[in-house]
């Protein structure tokens, strides 16, 4: 049997007399030796950092319990609980503020410093209106915002991000020779950060990054965007048409559907038409969803006119699309769809726009009799009012 | 002095709404879960009852059907300080006989406002 240590000189058993003996045991025996001993250094390795993060969280903890009294007590006295500040007409860049409660010595480290940037970014996201301005004059009298300016400079990305997000929770404006290179970082995390907070900061042209970004828009960050746009107050909607026609990036477009269709921009469906010859069928498919959400009923025929050479997701959106637009005109098809096709999806999606666009009861229940067991109860599936459709 | 409850698992705004409230005169319990709050129904009558929708242990909706069974609370004004914007949840929350519905961040002044209305609107009409 080979020993593992077969290749390195133990003839110096003096010196190492522990392994002349590890040598001399069978080959089991010294791996399963082996395996014990890495595993245990393991477990020591995971012990001792969890020991480490609990020791600093407890120092953190002990930290916050000296300085958020501090800080809370100077917020209640010059935020909270003044009363020039309800009084009508008061504006919070004239109310005089006394903030000698943060020359208190304990606020001269940079990491206690960082716990009151905190602090007050805690307080702005739970309370607006004029407490919430006043926390922001707060946050820029003390000179804050050149911490968080400078973690925008640092190389780490995490820095970057957590600087953005200051910046962002206190609305502060970041330049876009700043921000914009950001929107199209390779890093994933400062990419979406970026974008949503210069649609949030972006007063004029909060989706200028649109125009540059090369990195995908992930379905994870589209959902984050689509949030941060339909929440922010008074952002400034342009035509989304404009980069469904002209930008290269297909996650891009495929978002601008979805806005299209949010912000029912009816003059944006010829850009979106010209879609329909592009060769990523499902930027294609998209396009169709779109259109039928717009009700854009002058596409119905040519839809109809390229059914037969679009692949299956496409033939549902086209399906589907007929239905919405719900101008009866297309039941010959949608009828011949549902009885003829062998596949389930189409026959379902085909009585379901026909129970949507036509309301003839002859029809349906022509079709009832005409049918087999299996599409009957595709049909009372289909009239179900609780299906969504 | 009217007796007020407020139910937020947010430090910050339990400290605040506490502080802005006793000012102006009330009586404030306040709690920092929806099981700790329902404790608290218990020890008085409250003629109000301000709470957040998503807290640990019990959410806001299951408090708010538990206070209007509760001889302390039965009559009691409700306030809803919450960050969800959906309209079903507002709808539900209204369904369950809550009295106002005030979205995050709070604006402390529209909310003391909101609380003074509706106290003496209820005092006006017992």
């Amino acid at each position: 049997m080979h020993s593992i240590f077969s290749g390195f000189n133990t003839t110096d058993t003096a010196t190492w007399p522990w392994l002349d003996y590890f040598t001399g045991l069978p080959l089991v025996i010294q791996i399963a030796a082996v395996s014990i001993v890495v595993s245990v250094c393991f477990i020591l390795f995971i012990q001792f950092r969890i020991l480490q993060t609990r020791i600093s969280g407890y120092r953190l903890q002990k930290r916050l319990d000296r300085i958020n009294p501090i800080i809370d007590a100077v917020i209640s006295d010059q935020v909270i609980l003044r009363n020039d500040l309800m009084a009508d007409g008061a504006s919070v860049d004239n109310v005089p503020l006394d903030l000698s409660g943060f020359e208190n010595p304990v606020f001269r480290r940079s990491a206690n410093r960082q716990l009151l940037l905190e602090r007050l970014i805690s307080y702005r996201k739970s309370f607006g209106g004029k407490t919430g301005a006043l926390l922001r004059r707060i946050y820029l009298e003390l000179g804050l915002e050149k911490m968080s300016f400078s973690k925008m400079k640092s190389f780490r990305w995490n820095n970057k991000v957590k600087g953005i997000r200051e910046l962002t929770d206190m609305d502060i404006i970041i330049s876009d020779v700043n921000i914009l290179p950001l929107t199209n970082s390779k890093r994933h995390e400062l990419r979406s950060e970026a974008r949503n907070a210069y649609i949030k900061l972006s007063k004029n042209e909060p989706f200028k990054f649109f125009d540059i970004s090369t990195e995908p828009l992930l379905m994870w960050d589209q959902i984050e965007l689509f949030k941060t746009i339909t929440t922010t107050e008074n952002i400034a909607v342009p035509n989304f048409a404009r980069w469904v026609t002209y930008s290269n990036n297909k996650s891009i477009i495929s978002f601008c559907l979805k806005l299209i269709v949010y912000y029912n921009q009816t003059d944006a469906a010829p850009a979106v038409v010209r879609l329909l010859d592009n060769k990523d069928h499902v930027l294609r498919a998209e396009a169709i969803n779109c259109l039928g959400k717009l009700k854009y009923e002058e596409v119905e025929q040519q839809l109809i006119h390229i059914y037969s050479n679009q692949p299956l997701r496409c033939q549902i959106e086209i399906l589907k699309a007929v239905g919405r637009f719900e101008t009866g005109k297309s039941a010959a098809f949608l009828k011949q769809e549902f009885l003829y096709s062998t596949d389930f999806d189409i026959r379902k999606n085909a009585a379901l726009s026909l129970v949507k666009s036509t309301h003839d009861p002859a029809l349906i229940t022509e079709l009832m009799e005409a049918s087999s067991e299996e599409n009957q109860l595709i049909i009372k599936h289909s009239m179900n009012p609780l299906i969504k459709y | 002095m009217k007796n007020i409850l407020v139910i937020d698992d947010d430090a910050i705004i339990q400290n605040v709404l506490e502080k802005v409230l006793v000012k102006e005169g009330f009586h404030v319990e306040v709690a920092g879960n929806g099981k700790e709050g329902l404790s608290k129904l218990d020890l008085m009558k409250y003629e109000l009852v301000i709470t957040d929708l998503m807290m640990p242990y019990a959410n806001g909706f299951e408090i708010i059907s538990k206070l209007k069974q509760h001889p302390n609370t039965a009559n009691a004004a409700v306030i809803v300080v919450s960050s969800i914007t959906h309209e079903a949840s507002v709808m539900d929350s209204f369904k369950l006989g809550v009295d106002e519905y005030i979205r995050k961040p709070i604006m402390v002044g529209e909310l003391i406002l909101r609380v003074n209305k509706l106290l003496s609107n209820r005092s006006s009409n017992a």
